[in-house]
């Protein structure tokens, strides 16, 4: 019997996966606009967000527009490669319990 | 966690993933205030030339409303995540709004606009190739039919009179600038209250 994958715990939390889809769809988002998508705290999403930073999987700038400070975060190609890699996981664990 | 209970949780982390990337997905930007503005500014082109500066009423106004519609992008409430749909759109009227700028111009200041229905043949036809793209870019079929209302000014102004090419001109600014427009930011206001509400 084949050896079913593991998935990758640091996507595998509700917001962070919440997260992850979201910024694949976009090019790039801002703090707020995520926080309006997901109905997070700020505290809980701004935790979140570190996490998927320390692992390389979104990338994180920090700008002034009109002398308000602004958050924008992408995607990085570590982050597109590791939600591939947990949508296939995903997919033959499924697969494996159907 | 029982098997039953572990394949619903991955079914559910599925289904989070499907509803979120259509949402990051969804169409961002505000477009309908662009498409009254640039209504109001063909019109205001129009009848300046109409009064009798003709060369340099549609230069001064396009790049007046150029500058408004930049203006208007860089204000935070419009400032929504880019994705390469809305940048599709925007290259495609941005595209659209540089090639009509320097044909007409140059066409204007080489004197080669003496019958005023081939700038109405010409304009039409060429907003009309800009909202049939996007349309089929959004695959959005409302927008294709202020495609075909400025088609059919376009073939109005090559083969009947100039008095029936103005009305037709001025006819496609009103239902596919001034009238699609106020629908698209009826659409978009009911959008932005859903997101509100889901947040």
């Amino acid at each position: 019997m084949p050896e079913l994958p593991e998935l990758n715990p640091v996507i595998h939390g509700k917001l962070r996966l919440a997260l992850l889809s979201l910024l694949a769809g976009v090019e790039e988002a801002e703090f707020t606009w995520l926080r309006a998508k997901t109905g997070s705290t700020d505290g809980n999403l701004g935790a979140q967000l570190m996490k998927l930073e320390e692992s390389g999987y979104v990338a994180v700038e920090k700008k002034f527009v009109q002398r308000k400070p602004q958050t924008i975060y992408r995607m990085t190609d570590a982050g597109r490669e590791a939600l591939q890699e947990y949508v296939q996981a995903l997919k033959q664990l499924l697969g494996a319990a159907i | 966690m029982n098997a039953d209970a572990e394949e619903m949780d991955l079914r559910e982390r599925l289904d989070l993933m499907q509803k979120m990337i259509a949402e990051g997905r969804r169409k961002q930007e505000s477009w309908g205030w662009t498409f009254v503005l640039w209504g109001i500014a063909y019109y205001a082109a129009f009848f300046w030339a109409w009064l009798g500066n003709f060369v340099y009423a549609w230069p001064i106004t396009m790049i007046a409303a150029g500058i408004l519609t930049s203006i208007g992008f860089a204000r935070p409430r419009h400032r929504s995540p880019e994705t390469t749909m809305g940048r599709a759109i925007a290259s495609i009227w941005i595209a659209s709004g540089v090639s009509m700028f320097i044909l007409f111009d140059a066409m204007g200041f080489g004197l080669h606009l003496s019958d005023a229905r081939v700038f109405f043949a010409a304009a039409s036809a060429m907003i009309g190739l800009a909202n049939a793209a996007c349309s089929l870019t959004l695959r959005w079929k409302a927008e294709f039919l202020c495609a075909i209302v400025w088609w059919a000014a376009a073939v109005i102004a090559c083969f009947c009179s100039q008095v029936t090419a103005v009305a037709a001109f001025l006819t496609a600014i009103f239902l596919c600038q001034i009238v699609f427009g106020a629908y698209m930011m009826v659409l978009e206001s009911r959008q932005r209250r859903q997101v509100a509400r889901h947040a």
